[in-house]
C-alpha cells in the first residue's frame, strides 16, 4: 500500500472524529509548546545578557581572578597577584596596562540626608586606568580623600551629587571616612556593581604578602589587563595564561584547589550562556514530561480506535489488506496526530514566548534547533505511541472482526 | 452422500478438515471436497453450525484447513504466507457481506476502489473504474455519497461493485439479502443473475430456499459434511425481470 494512500485514509479517519482528534493533539501541543516557550525565554534571556555585555564592553581586555576548582564562577577574594606579576604582565606585547582591582568592604554611603546601604561597591583604583574621555564631569582624584562616582551611583543617590560635594562612606569594621567628589565617570571597571565609588589605590590599599622569594610585596585579589587593541586580546590571553601556569607568584601563593582564570569578555559570555543553556535544557526537560503524557494520550486513543474499528480492519483484510498495510494505516494516523501536535505546539510556543519576551522587554529568540527537535520529537511520539495499537490492529483476526458488532 | 472430485475448477477443496476446539472438538468441516467450475453459481445451505461460514472462510482465504487442500485459481491457499494470502484475497476474491461492511467515512467510489489501494493500483484509472462499476450496479449518480447517505439496497450495490473491482475469480456472498427487505433483496438477486450471466463464478451462503434457487446448484451442509448437492433445473423468475 502506497504511503500517500494511507495518508488519505488516515486523514479521513482523523477528521471523522474531530473532537477526539483535537483533544488528542492538544496533549502533544501543550507538551511541545511548553518546551518551546522555555527555550524562547532561555534564548531571549541569553541574548539579553550578551547584549548587555557587549554594550558594557569598553576597552578590549580581560580579567584575571581566582576561582575554586570545579566550582567555576565563584571568585575567591584572596590577594595572590603581586606587583612582580603585574610588571611581568605589563611587559607582554600589546598590553596597554595592567590594573589591580581592590574591593574595599563598605557597608553604607551617605550624601546629605540620602543613605545608601549595600548595592554599591567601593574600589581602590590606580589613577592610570582612566583617561580624560572616561570622565562625564569633573576630573580624576589626586589625593586620598577624593573620590570618583559612576553615573549609576549618582542616579542611586538621587542624581543631585556632583563634583565638589561631600560623601561619607562607612567601611565594615566601623571606620567612617569622608570624601570629596571630584568627578563622574560613565561606567566602572571590571566586574563590580554598576553603582560604584572609586578611590585612590595608593592611599587606600596596603595588603602585602610574602612572595616566594621571601620579600614583602603588595598583592591584589584580581587584575584587569587592558589590550592596546582587540586583535591583541587572544595572544595576550594565551601568554598571560602561560605565565600563570609557570612562574608567576600567584601560582605559588594560591591554594592547591584554586585556579587562576584569565577571562575575556567573550569567555565570560560563553560561561554565562553555558549556564543559562544548562538551566534552559533542565527546565525544558521538565516541560518535556508533559510530552510523555501527550504520547500516552495518543496511544490511548489509538487503542480505543483499534477496538472501535475492529470490523473495518476485518473488512480491509478481506479486501486484500496485509498486516503491514494495517500497521501502516494506524502508524500514519498516530504520526499525523503527533506531527500536527508538534507543528501547532511550535506555533503556540513561539506565540506565547513572544508575548512573554515582549512583556519582559528581552529580545525575541527563535530556538531553531529546538523547533527542529520538537518536530522530530512530535513525530517520534506519534510513531512510538502508534506502534502497539498498530500491532494490535494487525493482529485482528478477520473472521472474528467481520462478526464483530 | 455425494462428493465431487476436486480436479478442475477455479476453486477446489479436497478432503478439507477444519476442527475448532471449544471445550470439545467441533468438526466445522469434515473431509469436504468440492469444486467450483468457472462461471458456476453455487449456493450453500444448512442449519447454523453446519460449517457454512467455515466453508466460506476457506474459499475466501480467511482460514486455512487443518488437513486437505484448498486451491484458488491454481494456488494452494494453505501453503501461502499470511501476506500472500491477503494479496490473493484482494486479487482473486470479491466479498459481499450481509452487513454490507463498507467503510463509513469513505465515499461510494472510494469504497469500491479500496481493494485496488491494497493492490497498489493508483491514478485516475481508479475513479473511472469506480464510475463504470457503480453505473453497472445502478449507482452512477452516487459516486461521492458516503454509506450513511445511502439506503441498505444502495449500500449492498456499492459492496457488489467493490467485489467486482479487481475482476476476481470468485465472488463470495454471505447472506447478501439477509439485511434487506424482500423487494430490495429481489433487486440484488437480479444483479447476481446478471453477474452470473456475464460469466462470474459465485459462491453464496444463504438460509433462504428461494434465494438459493437462483443458483445452478445448492450444496446442503450438515455437521460439516456435504449431505446433498442439488442441481437447480429452473431458476425462479426475478421480480421485474424476464432474463432470469
Amino acid at each position: 500500500m502506497k504511503i500517500a494512500e494511507s495518508f488519505r485514509i488516515s486523514w479521513r479517519s482523523i477528521t471523522g472524529h474531530k473532537l477526539r482528534s483535537s483533544l488528542t493533539a492538544i496533549g502533544v501541543i501543550i507538551g511541545i509548546a511548553a518546551v518551546i516557550v522555555f527555550m524562547v525565554l532561555g534564548g531571549a534571556f541569553e541574548a539579553n545578557i550578551v547584549q548587555d555585555f557587549e554594550e558594557d564592553q569598553g576597552d578590549p581586555g580581560m580579567w584575571v581572578n581566582t576561582q575554586n576548582t570545579n566550582q567555576g564562577f565563584e571568585i575567591v577574594p584572596s590577594p595572590i597577584y603581586t606587583e612582580t606579576d603585574i610588571q611581568t604582565l605589563e611587559s607582554i606585547d600589546g598590553v596597554e596596562f595592567v590594573a589591580p582591582e581592590a574591593n574595599l568592604q563598605a557597608s553604607q554611603l551617605s550624601f546629605g540626608d540620602t543613605l545608601q546601604t549595600g548595592g554599591f561597591g567601593v574600589q581602590a583604583v590606580d589613577v592610570e586606568q582612566y583617561s580624560e574621555e572616561d570622565m562625564v564631569k569633573g576630573e580624576m582624584y589626586s589625593s586620598g580623600n577624593e573620590a570618583v562616582l559612576t553615573q549609576a551611583m549618582v542616579d542611586t543617590l538621587g542624581g543631585a551629587v556632583g563634583p565638589g560635594d561631600d560623601v561619607t562612606i562607612n567601611f565594615e569594621g566601623g571606620v567612617s571616612e569622608e570624601y570629596v567628589v571630584t568627578g563622574i565617570v560613565e561606567e566602572g571597571f571590571g566586574s563590580g556593581p554598576d553603582a560604584a565609588v572609586f578611590v585612590s589605590l595608593v592611599d587606600h590599599y596596603n595588603t602585602t604578602v610574602e612572595t616566594p622569594r621571601g620579600t614583602q610585596e603588595q598583592a591584589y585579589s584580581s587584575l584587569i589587563i587592558s589590550a592596546e587593541d582587540a586583535s591583541a586580546v587572544d595572544s595576550i590571553k594565551q601568554e598571560a595564561t602561560e605565565y600563570f601556569e609557570t612562574d608567576s607568584d600567584a601560582k605559588e601563593l594560591k591554594q592547591e584547589e584554586q585556579d587562576i582564570a584569565v577571562q575575556t569578555v567573550d569567555d565570560a559570555i560563553d560561561q554565562i550562556t553555558a549556564v543559562i543553556d544548562q538551566l534552559t535544557v533542565f527546565i525544558g526537560g521538565i516541560a518535556g514530561i508533559s510530552l510523555v503524557v501527550g504520547s500516552i494520550g495518543i496511544a490511548n486513543i489509538m487503542i480505543v480506535s483499534v477496538t472501535e474499528r475492529t470490523r473495518e480492519i476485518g473488512v480491509m483484510k478481506a479486501v486484500g489488506a496485509r498486516k503491514r498495510d494495517i500497521i501502516q494505516l494506524f502508524l500514519v494516523e498516530s504520526t499525523i496526530l503527533g506531527a500536527v501536535g508538534a507543528v501547532l505546539g511550535v506555533v503556540l510556543g513561539l506565540g506565547l514566548g513572544f508575548l512573554a519576551v515582549t512583556f519582559i522587554g528581552w529580545p525575541m529568540a527563535y530556538p531553531v534547533n529546538w523547533i527542529l527537535i520538537a518536530v522530530a520529537v512530535g513525530l517520534t511520539v506519534g510513531i512510538l505511541s502508534g506502534i502497539y495499537p498498530a500491532w494490535r490492529a494487525a493482529k485482528v483476526n478477520p473472521i472474528e472482526a467481520l462478526r464483530h458488532e | 452422500m455425494q462428493e465431487e472430485t476436486a480436479t478442475d475448477g477455479i476453486v477446489t477443496l479436497s478432503e478439507v478438515k477444519r476442527t475448532y476446539y471449544l471445550g470439545e472438538p467441533v468438526h466445522a468441516l469434515d473431509e469436504v471436497s468440492l469444486s467450483l467450475p468457472e462461471g458456476s453459481f453455487t449456493a450453500v445451505m444448512g442449519p447454523s453450525g453446519s460449517g457454512k461460514s467455515t466453508l466460506m472462510n476457506m474459499v475466501g482465504c480467511l482460514d486455512t484447513p487443518d488437513d486437505g487442500t484448498v486451491t484458488v485459481n491454481g494456488q494452494d491457499v494453505g501453503a501461502l504466507s499470511d501476506g500472500k494470502r491477503a494479496r490473493l484475497r484482494g486479487s482473486e476474491l470479491g466479498f459481499i457481506f450481509q452487513q454490507f461492511n463498507l467503510l463509513p467515512r469513505l465515499t461510494a467510489a472510494e469504497n469500491v476502489t479500496l481493494p485496488m489501494v491494497f493492490q497498489n493500483v493508483v491514478g485516475e484509472s481508479r475513479r473511472d473504474r469506480a464510475k463504470t462499476l457503480l453505473t453497472r450496479v445502478g449507482l452512477g449518480d452516487r459516486l461521492d455519497h458516503t454509506p450513511p447517505e445511502l439506503s441498505g439496497g444502495q449500500r449492498q450495490r456499492v459492496a457488489i461493485a467493490r467485489a467486482l473491482v479487481n475482476e476476481p475469480s470468485v465472488i463470495l456472498a454471505d447472506e447478501p439479502t439477509g439485511n434487506l427487505d424482500t423487494e430490495t433483496g429481489s433487486e440484488i438477486m437480479e444483479l447476481f443473475a446478471e453477474l452470473h450471466d456475464d460469466g462470474s463464478t459465485i459462491l453464496m451462503v444463504t438460509h433462504e430456499r428461494h434465494i438459493a434457487e437462483h443458483a445452478d446448484r445448492i450444496i446442503h451442509l450438515v455437521d460439516g459434511q456435504i449431505e446433498e448437492i442439488e442441481h437447480v433445473t429452473e431458476n425462479p423468475p426475478v421480480q421485474g425481470s424476464e432474463t432470469a
